[in-house]
């Protein structure tokens, strides 16, 4: 005679025990539900920022530098010593440079708007590779090219573009700089990790030189340089810029930034998941003690099964299963929950939605393995019962 | 007597309770019970009733002596040897019933097969004729509570006879029932026994035991008489 339990067996005399008392076993559900769902979502909305993180490192790349004056004593500018341009130019590993001028020229939309009224935007003169080295792209028309550098054109930031109420180029629009118009001929994408340049309108250097008499002396430069050396090229940057007061030129990589904001999260998310990971501890030690409240109560019940021919092992069998199934339910819950949540504040945060499958497998998996643990000493008790003592009760 | 039909024989038995102070429960008793025999076992509180039914019911260990069932000794058997066997060879009857409170009538009588590696068809398909036969048939789908004590301790004499064993085992089956329901399921017993099954009933109450074919009488944990 076959004397083995079948799975299913076991199964629904588990689900007895959970169905029986409904109330009680989604109360118990709940403290691991908490815990998996806030893991689950911690995991997600992290993973969630890394990815377009990740993907802004990626478009930015690393090696991307930007030497600039340090501030002076009252917050101006010292400039850059002259020839500067050329200086870095001859440092091995440096792919690409560009240089731009910072100008104190106001941008207006028209004659009608006042000149104190004009403020927030920047005019930067610059070339064109500006757009390459920091890796910017067009929502529309066309930057400084070569040609164009003497012509009165300006490319607009995102920002400004915004500010001065030009969202498209389909009718040919005209902004004054100070007293001159200028035709706008570009709309730049937004620049993630560079929001001066955002704030900016750019012009080249022959018109700023004919209209304005700025010379070509840049106050801030941009390069690229072998990704292999970047380290090596931020070293000798301020003294080959300015060899007599290194100190005056500060040198940074906004991919820095970057990184430091990551680690700053991943230090935040480890943070989150301990507090996660202690709200599972208190849903395990909940289940186990319903579960030991439980054998108290159901003595009559081992008794029953003990006289209808149960072994030990298939009453601590039952009862290890509740325990398991009360966990995979929270388990599953908070899965649904936690994705929930990512998926609501991906949506709110407006970033790229995404969750490592490993880590919902993960999270039933680990809720499952709590409820074993939690079960286990009270499955054992449960199995301990003796017959005789249970039906007397 | 012919040796090959005793279902039950209990050879010198003693049990005692370890104390301190030790009960000698149950001493030096020795008891057969043929193939279908209705006996019933009666005794005041403190008798030794119980500790006996636990016995019988290879629910408790002896200390001494050998107890056999269907000939074969039972007191060196482990505990998974003794559970198969009560699944196989005992069908119990309590005074509450036990029923499972959150199954039906069917799936209760169905438990009594569980353990036997029925399938969970085969379970309810037994259950349900069971049922008929104690005239419940029109109560498979009712809760516990949705039901009446007698029918109550119909469906739990259903759930011991699914098992089809070798005796039932009833312990003051009609204590918690009105008189009416109590001799109903007196009626049940002795209907079964003359189909043949062996039934064992401890009880205090003598005029039911009285409705018996054999009394055997517990005092001080020995057989009187």
């Amino acid at each position: 005679m076959k004397r083995k339990l079948g799975l299913s067996d076991i199964y629904s005399v588990a689900i007895y025990g959970i169905k029986a008392r409904k109330g009680r076993s989604i109360m118990t559900s709940i403290g691991i539900g908490i815990g998996i769902a806030a893991i689950v979502a911690v995991i997600g909305i992290s993973s969630s920022g890394k990815a377009d993180l990740i993907a802004t490192l990626e478009s930015l790349g690393t090696n991307l530098i930007k030497a600039s004056p340090t501030s002076g004593f009252f917050g101006t500018q010292d400039d850059l010593p002259k020839g500067v341009l050329g200086m870095v130019e001859r440092i091995g590993p440096v792919e690409e440079v560009t240089a731009t001028t910072q100008t104190d020229l106001l941008v207006r939309r028209s004659k009608f708007i006042s000149e104190l009224e004009g403020g927030g935007i920047s005019v930067i003169v610059t070339t064109s590779e500006l757009l390459d080295v920091v890796g910017g792209s067009l929502v529309e028309g066309r930057f400084i090219e070569a040609g164009l550098s003497n012509l009165p054109v300006v490319t607009l930031g995102s920002v400004t573009a915004k500010r001065l109420g030009i969202s498209n180029l389909d009718v040919a629009t005209k902004i004054l700089i100070n007293n001159e118009w200028f035709g706008v001929i570009g709309i730049l994408e937004k620049l993630s990790i560079h929001p001066d340049l955002d704030r900016s309108a750019f012009i080249g250097y022959g018109v700023a030189k004919e209209l304005f008499d700025i010379d070509s002396e840049p106050s801030t430069i941009y390069l690229r340089a072998n990704p292999t050396y970047v380290e090596e090229v931020v070293d000798v940057l301020a003294p080959t810029m300015n060899p007599e007061n290194p100190d005056q030129v500060e040198v940074s990589r906004p991919s820095d930034a970057l990184e430091a904001q990551q680690a700053a999260e991943a230090a935040f998310t480890s943070l989150l998941l301990g507090l996660g990971s202690v709200a599972l501890l208190v849903g395990g030690v909940a289940i186990a003690n319903v579960m030991v409240m439980s054998v108290l109560e159901r003595r009559m019940e081992i008794g029953v099964r003990r006289s209808i021919g149960a072994t030990r092992s298939e009453i601590r069998n039952q009862f290890l299963l509740e325990s398991i199934l009360l966990a995979g339910l929270g388990g599953l819950v908070g899965v649904l929950l936690g994705a929930g949540i990512t998926i609501g504040y991906t949506r709110y945060a407006s970033i790229t939605f995404s969750i490592p499958v490993w880590q919902v497998f993960g999270a039933i998996i680990l809720a499952l393995v709590i409820g074993a643990l939690a079960g286990l000493y009270p499955a054992i008790r449960a199995s301990k019962v003796q017959p005789a003592e249970a039906i007397r009760s | 007597m012919n040796n090959s039909n005793t279902v039950i024989s209990l050879s010198n038995v003693s049990k005692i309770y370890e104390g301190p102070p030790p009960v000698k429960a149950i001493n030096g008793v020795s008891i057969k019970i043929d193939e279908g025999e209705l006996v019933a076992i009666v005794g005041e509180s403190g008798s030794g009733k119980t500790t006996l039914l636990n016995i019988v019911g290879l629910l408790d260990n002896v200390s001494k002596g050998q107890v056999y069932i269907d000939g074969e000794d039972t007191t060196e058997l482990s505990d998974d040897e003794l559970s198969k066997l009560r699944g196989e060879k005992i069908g119990f009857i309590f005074q509450t019933f036990f029923l499972l409170p959150g199954l039906t009538a069917q799936e209760n009588v169905a438990e009594g097969l569980l353990y036997q590696g029925v399938d969970r068809k085969t379970r309810l398909l037994q259950a349900s004729k069971i049922l008929k036969q104690v005239g419940l048939g029109n109560r498979l789908d009712h809760l516990p509570k949705e039901l009446s004590g007698g029918q109550q301790q119909r469906v739990a004499i259903a759930r011991a006879l699914v098992q089809n064993p070798s005796y039932i085992l009833a312990d003051e089956p009609t204590g918690n029932l009105d008189k009416e329901s109590g001799l109903n399921i007196l009626k049940i017993l002795k209907d079964l026994n003359a189909k043949g099954k062996t039934v064992i009933m401890i009880t205090h109450n003598r005029d039911h035991a009285k409705l018996f074919d054999r009394i055997i009488t517990l005092t001080d944990g020995k057989v009187s008489v």
